[in-house]
This record gives C-alpha cells, structure tokens and sequence, in this order.
C-alpha cells in the first residue's frame, strides 16, 4: 500500500517545524504513519529542528524551576509503551485520529455521512471525517480556501487522478473537482478544510450547511 | 537527590564540578557561556567549532536510557540543566509570553521523563527527539486553547508517538551529520531554514524581513531541504 499521492515539501517542513495548522497537521500525521517515505523526510527536516534546538542560546528559567519541576517527577508514571488510544468505532487504525475526540457519523447526504473531530484551528481549518457509499457521486465543488484530503479506506477518483487508502490531495481556490466514488467498498476521507466549500447542485445545497466553516 | 546528583558527577569525569545546582537552574557545565544572541547566519557555524556535537549527543542520549531504565533523578537533572534552557528560548523565539515559554519547558521535560522509555537512540538524536517533543507540547497547547470549555489535561500532556523512524535513517551519528550538512549550506539558505523553524512568521513576513519576494523564501527552503537529503545520502 504504497501511496502515490504525497504532501507538498512544503506542507512536510511545515508539517516538521510546528508551523502547520493542526487540522492539517493531523491530516499530514495520519499520512505518514502511511507512508514510509514522507515518514523518512519528515525524520530528516526533525533531526535539522534537533540541531536548532541544541545550538539554540539557553534562557534561564525562573528560581527554583529544576526543584519544582523534580517535585513533579513523583506524580508521573513513566511510560513503557504509547498511550492507548481512545478506541473510536473506525474501521481503521490511526494512532494520530486515536488521540482526536469523535462525533457521531451524521447522515448529510445520499450516501454520504459526516464525523466531526475536535481539532480546529486558530484560523477555522478544522479536521473532520466523511464516508461515503461506493458509487457515490460527490457535490461539484469549488474552494475559498485549503482543503487537505487523505483517503483512510477506500478510493475516489476525479480530473486530477485516483486517490486510494494512504493517498493525500492538496486543493486550493485554483482547483474545481468532482470526485466519484470508487465501487466495492465505502470510502473514508479525513479532511481538513479552511474557508468555504462552494458545493454545487442540489446535493451541495444539502451538504452546505454541515460543512460549511 | 542532592547527595546522589553529586556521586553522579563525581563517577562523570568528563564533566566539571557543578556546586549549587538545585538552588539555582544554571546550564551543564561543559556548555560555553552564553554568546550574543545568535543570528541566524552563524549559529550553526559557530556551535561547529565549539564543542564535539556527536559525543555531547551520544552523551544526553544515554542519560535519557537511563531515566527509562532506573527512572534516575540525577539524569534528568542534567537533561533538564541542558535541555529546558534551551526549549524556553524555542518557544520565545515562537512567540510565546516569558511565563507560557517557561512552563512548555518544564511540560517538555517533564514529558521526558515519562516518555524515556519510548526514546529510541537508533532511530533519533537526543536533540531530535526532544525538539519533537517540545514542538507538538507548543501545538498541542494551541490547539488546547482554541477550546477552551474542553479541559483535557490528560490527554493534552500526551504528544504524538514520534515520527516513526524510516529504516534507511540511522540516527547514531545522525545529528552530527545535519549538522554537517547545515555548515554546508550558504548563509541564504541557512538562514531561511532557521527562520522556518524559530520563528513564528509565515513566510511572506520572513520575505519582507530579509527585503526579498516570497518566491524567493520558498525557493530557497525547498533548495536547502532538498541539499540537506543529498548531503544525508552522500554521508551514508
């Protein structure tokens, strides 16, 4: 399950310094849990923040900072092994959506369910889960802002190519799609979205008041 | 805790005597004094030249092993005399008030000694690690503030597993070798990589910082990124 379709350098080194909306940088983090080769990148440009880190001129902290922060130590368990997660009803396993609190899926559409998470944004990108039935045709849209896409399960395809389970589609005001379900198996998209989504026809005029921000 | 730290320095010979820690939070002893603050051209350039950065990091790495394996206090004092001096400034170059900068650097230290046993000295640097640390603690308390009604402390004190590591990447030496790699890299280019990552600014005020068009910023990163893998690569 090689993705073909990967973020931009440009959204991994945002991804890498910290500078990355959390919406769409949960979206990145359930990417490269899928893909070894941006994983691999993004490992590279945090060992380069590692280096800035360990050159950087130390502050002094306040008085007594190392004493309170020891008399902390007691109260905290080490780890031995990553945190269970929540345990959401998904169909797939992502430990970054595991760290995310879930709605419940919400019909929006014909064939078409909406899963809110609780990641939002400074700026309004927020992150949200959509499901969709095989076959399923959805709204032609246009865009106001980002829209960051990753296929969990499933494929869909449009103009600009098939999307399939690991796959990550970066849109903008420039990009005007229409994608189509693929059959045999419902699709799960985490989107991460700012600014309006222009839905047309009569399946955008149902959609446009769940999603738009 | 003070009797033991002191046995712990005492059995170190490569580092001096450190007499009143715990009293006052004060920098490892084998780190220079402070320099002027640092512009983005030469801070690299210069940490190159002042000290061995490899066995400093192999150095902070076992100290981290050894939180994991004895839960040793006398360890993460010294980590914490290292690192959270150094985190403070990352989140006040990030913009963060003097008060948030300081708890985010104990949060991040406190979040290594919970997380040590997790570390993982093949796959990461000590510095690398810790960053990512310090990085998601930083976004995972905006990301807290922008719901302010939901309070989950718990859970927000959990960052992300770091980035898995890629196979290809062994990360013994690795610090070492992007800092090689950075020396290498032109004033311009060094200086857009810090920017990004030090400096809380979207990349056209970092444009209109150094007087040159946005393009001009990305291109330059995606140059820098892009020679910092070739060097990586050629170093393998």
């Amino acid at each position: 399950m090689t993705a073909r379709h990967h973020p931009s350098p440009d959204t991994l080194l945002a991804f890498a310094s910290g500078s990355l909306d959390p919406a769409r940088g949960l979206v990145v983090a359930c990417h490269i849990e899928r893909c070894p080769a941006c994983a691999g990148q993004v490992r590279l440009m945090e060992e380069v923040g590692g280096a800035l880190l360990a050159d950087a001129e130390p502050t002094p902290l306040t008085d007594g900072a190392l004493a309170r922060t020891l008399a902390r130590l007691d109260g905290i368990a080490p780890e031995a092994a990553a945190v269970p997660g929540r345990g959401h009803d998904m169909p797939v396993v992502s430990q970054a959506l595991e760290r995310c609190a879930l709605g419940p899926w919400r019909w929006i559409g014909p064939g078409l369910h909406w899963r809110s998470t609780d990641v939002l944004a400074e700026d309004g990108t927020r992150a949200f889960l959509l499901r969709s039935k095989p076959g399923t045709r959805l709204p032609h849209h246009t865009h106001t802002g980002v829209e960051m896409t990753l296929v969990l399960k499933g494929a869909f395809s449009h103009q600009g190519g098939r999307y399939a389970a690991g796959d990550l589609e970066e849109a903008d005001e420039a990009t005007e799609h229409q994608p189509i379900v693929d059959p045999g198996e419902d699709c799960i998209c985490l989107v991460a979205m700012n600014g309006n989504l222009r839905l047309l026809g009569v399946m955008g005029r149902l959609l446009q008041p769940f999603v738009r921000l | 805790m003070h009797a033991s730290f002191r046995a712990h320095i005492a059995a170190c010979p490569s580092r001096r005597g450190a007499p009143g820690l715990g009293r006052r939070v004060i920098d490892v002893p084998e780190d220079p004094p402070p320099e002027p603050p640092f512009s983005p051209v030469r801070g690299v350039q210069a940490a190159a030249g002042r000290r061995a950065p490899a066995a400093g990091n192999a150095d902070l790495a076992r100290l981290i092993v050894a939180i994991a394996q004895s839960k040793d206090r006398a360890a993460f004092t010294r980590l914490f005399g290292h690192f959270a001096p150094r985190v403070k400034t990352y989140m006040l170059r990030l913009g963060a008030a003097p008060a948030l900068a300081e708890d985010l650097a104990q949060e991040t230290l406190l979040m290594v000694w919970r997380k040590a046993a997790l570390f993982d000295p093949a796959g990461a640097s000590a510095s690398g690690w810790v960053y990512t640390i310090a990085r998601n603690l930083r976004r995972d308390r905006l990301r807290r503030d922008n719901h302010p009604a939901e309070t989950q402390p718990e859970l927000a004190l959990q960052p992300e597993a770091m980035t898995p590591p890629d196979v290809a990447l062994d990360a013994a030496d690795l610090e070492q070798r992007v800092r090689q790699a950075m020396a290498r890299l032109g004033d311009d280019q060094r200086r857009v990589v810090r920017l990004s990552f030090f400096e809380d600014r979207p990349h056209a005020e970092i444009a209109a910082a150094l007087g040159i068009p946005l393009g001009t910023v990305k291109s330059r990163l995606r140059l820098a990124m892009k020679k910092l893998r070739d060097l990586l690569d050629d170093t393998q």
